[in-house]
């Protein structure tokens, strides 16, 4: 029998702390005519009350709202868009502006996303149906599940859903696990150039996974810990953020976060010119849209863990006035502007490097990568002797 | 033989170069330049000699039947007029914008212009008769300002000027190299007469020699227009253009 009440009192007891949201609904919305009654009339509901206590309750806000879900949805809306913008500034084609000119366009990346939703999944002959359907939606899982260990916040105020002490190694273990994914959709979809493509990622599998895991290596060594709490309040300020304390460890990081992303120079599994998407070629409609997504998602949840391992998560200058009202909204805010901060850098990298051949992009693997990981970790060493 | 490698840049270069490839990207992120004009609001001002739409004048038409020979994708097809002469109809839906069409025209009647956007709703719509090639087709402008691609020394600029470009190039007509027909062996002639029926300006005659009963065809360097009607229709291929 689950203890009902002692859940209550838990989730009131843990409940994010943003002091301006009770003075805003109670002197504000309230106070607007119509709006003010209906939510007036719902506040009356229990239920929707025990509803945003569960909401408002730390682990669940964390993963549903800011930065979990909610944060990642928008970002999957803003990102493409930004990513073409951006790219279009740097290789001077700032094009006509033609749909919602004021906006510069950025409803298309609806109309893009209602245009996968009303196609047509065509499921070829060939394809092994049962798992050509289901490896596009089964990716959500290692994709989004690192997101439980993620702390967004700061020294003294965790927002982090689960805190394990094997968080750090949970979410390599999960990331280690979406290529895996990648290999099952290349080989039901049975089609030669989903075949070269899923070669070419489990390639650049062993290639990046390796350098990836040696720089996270380095930083458990250096903080001393891989629980996410931990880490984050090892980063006291910005002088001992991880970027600054070991600067290898971040750039061996970010290359592998490309590498694993198949972000442009690295762009090797989906190729679009010659591969025509690879692995994914044969999807259409709503399961396309998922494999468009799935790749700005796995950089998401990369781009957030760089954020908390090298610089300092959720940590910031306080704003007077500011600081206080948000309470811990702040550094999730601070958190999510820095994760954004990393993912255009990464996005945009597109506008400045042609794409490596799979033998370059290997040997930068298994190379400089690998040497400079390994010198990061031997850093990471001295700097604990040091230190 | 001389083989070409790679070239070999140490860790200083290559760091160099990336970091001055994604300063370059950072600084256009800020301050872009661009090279893409926002047609239709805006319109690049295209040089005089560019390959656009053609207008018609028959004033100037003499009939030589030049551009329907000269296209290479078999657009422009003659058409006779109530006047009985023959005039040029132009398919859009072939035409490959080569102007040869223009460059060929001895009276200058065909002349280009820059109107590059015409739409049309059928195959058929693009059969453009005689008539329509008279006046520049109705378009709609919606632009204000026209621009210019500016080449200095290291980069290429845009340069916007407010107003609107005259889209109808005003060239003076092709005088064109004079021309006349003339026969080269007259022996040969069999008088058959085509040159006379076909000649438009009625330079070619024929004059019967009652002695030695035989026809003679003369041609009137003054009338001729050196169209070039006869030179083509001679069943003897006895005619050549000369320089006037
Ligand atoms: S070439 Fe010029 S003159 Fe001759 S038929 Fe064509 S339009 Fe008329
Ligand atoms: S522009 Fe060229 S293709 Fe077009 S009608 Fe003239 S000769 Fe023919």
């Amino acid at each position: 029998m689950i203890d009902i009440s002692g859940l209550v009192n838990l989730m009131i007891a843990e409940q994010v702390n943003i002091p301006l949201l009770y003075p805003i609904i109670y002197n504000f919305v309230l106070k607007i005519p119509v709006i003010g009654n209906i939510v007036a009339f719902l506040l009356g509901i229990p239920i929707i009350r025990y509803l945003i206590a569960f909401i408002l309750w730390k682990p669940i806000f964390i993963l549903l709202i800011i930065p979990g879900f909610g944060t990642l949805g928008t970002m999957l809306l803003v990102l493409p868009w930004l990513e073409r913008k951006l790219v279009g500034r740097m290789q001077w084609r700032v094009g006509p502006r033609e749909i919602a000119p004021r906006t510069r366009g950025s409803i298309q990346l609806l109309a893009d996303s209602l245009r996968f939703l009303c196609q047509e999944v065509i499921i070829h002959k060939e394809a092994h149906k049962p798992y050509f359907l289901q490896f596009p939606f089964l990716y959500f899982l290692p994709v989004l599940l690192p997101l439980l260990f993620i702390n967004a916040g700061t020294i003294g105020r965790t927002l982090v859903p689960i805190e394990s002490e094997y968080a750090l190694q949970l979410m390599i273990a999960l990331i280690s696990l979406m290529p895996v994914f990648i290999l099952g959709v290349g080989w039901s979809s049975n089609n030669r150039f989903a075949f070269i493509g899923t070669v070419r990622e489990a390639f650049m599998y062993f290639a990046y996974e390796i350098p990836f895991i040696i720089a996270i290596l380095a930083m458990v060594i250096l903080y001393g810990t891989s629980n996410t709490v931990g880490v984050v309040s090892a980063q006291t300020s910005w002088w001992n953020w991880g970027i600054i304390l070991n600067p290898l460890a971040a750039l061996t990081f970010f290359v592998a976060a490309v590498m694993a992303t198949a972000r442009l120079p690295f762009e090797i599994p989906e190729a679009d010119q010659e591969l025509a998407f690879g692995p994914f070629i044969e999807y259409s409609g709503i399961a396309f849209g998922l494999a468009y997504v799935m790749a700005y998602e796995k950089m998401y949840v990369l781009s957030a863990i760089m954020t908390m391992l090298f610089l300092g998560a959720g940590s910031g200058p306080a704003i007077p006035y500011v600081t206080p009202l948000l309470g811990d909204l702040y550094y999730a805010i601070l958190f999510v502007i820095k994760t954004l901060i990393i993912l255009l850098v990464m996005v945009n990298l597109r506008g400045v490097y042609p794409r490596y051949r799979l033998d370059q992009g290997l040997r930068i693997g298994w190379g400089a990568m690998l040497t400079l990981g390994l010198i990061a970790v031997a850093w990471s060493i001295v700097l604990g002797v040091v230190l | 033989m001389k083989k070409v490698g790679t070239p070999e840049y140490n860790l200083q270069d290559k760091l160099k170069y990336h970091l001055s490839a994604l300063s370059t990207a950072a600084k256009q992120v800020a301050l872009p330049l661009n090279i893409t004009t926002h047609y239709p609001r805006e319109r690049r001002r295209w040089p005089d000699c560019f390959r656009g739409y053609i207008l018609f004048d028959p004033e100037r038409c003499i009939s030589c039947f030049q551009c329907s020979f000269i296209c290479p994708a078999n657009a422009i097809w003659m058409k006779e007029a109530p006047s009985n002469r023959y005039y040029p109809t132009l398919d859009y839906g072939k035409c490959i914008f080569c102007h040869f069409c223009v460059d060929s025209c001895p009276g200058g009647a065909l002349k280009p212009t820059k109107i590059h956007d015409v739409a049309y709703r059928t195959m058929e719509e693009m059969l453009t008769l005689t008539e329509e090639m008279v006046e520049p087709p109705e378009i709609i402008r919606e632009d204000k300002v026209f621009v210019d691609y500016v080449i200095d020394t290291e980069d290429l600029s845009l340069k916007r000027t407010k107003g609107r470009d005259n889209l109808i190039v005003e060239i003076a007509p092709s005088q064109g190299v004079p021309m006349v027909s003339q026969c080269v062996d007259r022996a040969s002639c069999i008088a058959c007469k085509v040159c006379e029926k076909v000649c438009e300006s009625g330079a070619v005659s024929s004059i019967k020699d009652e002695e030695r009963l035989i026809v003679k065809m003369a041609i009137d360097a003054e009338k001729c227009t050196g169209c070039g009607l006869c030179v083509k229709e001679c069943s003897m291929q006895i005619l050549r253009l000369v320089r006037k």
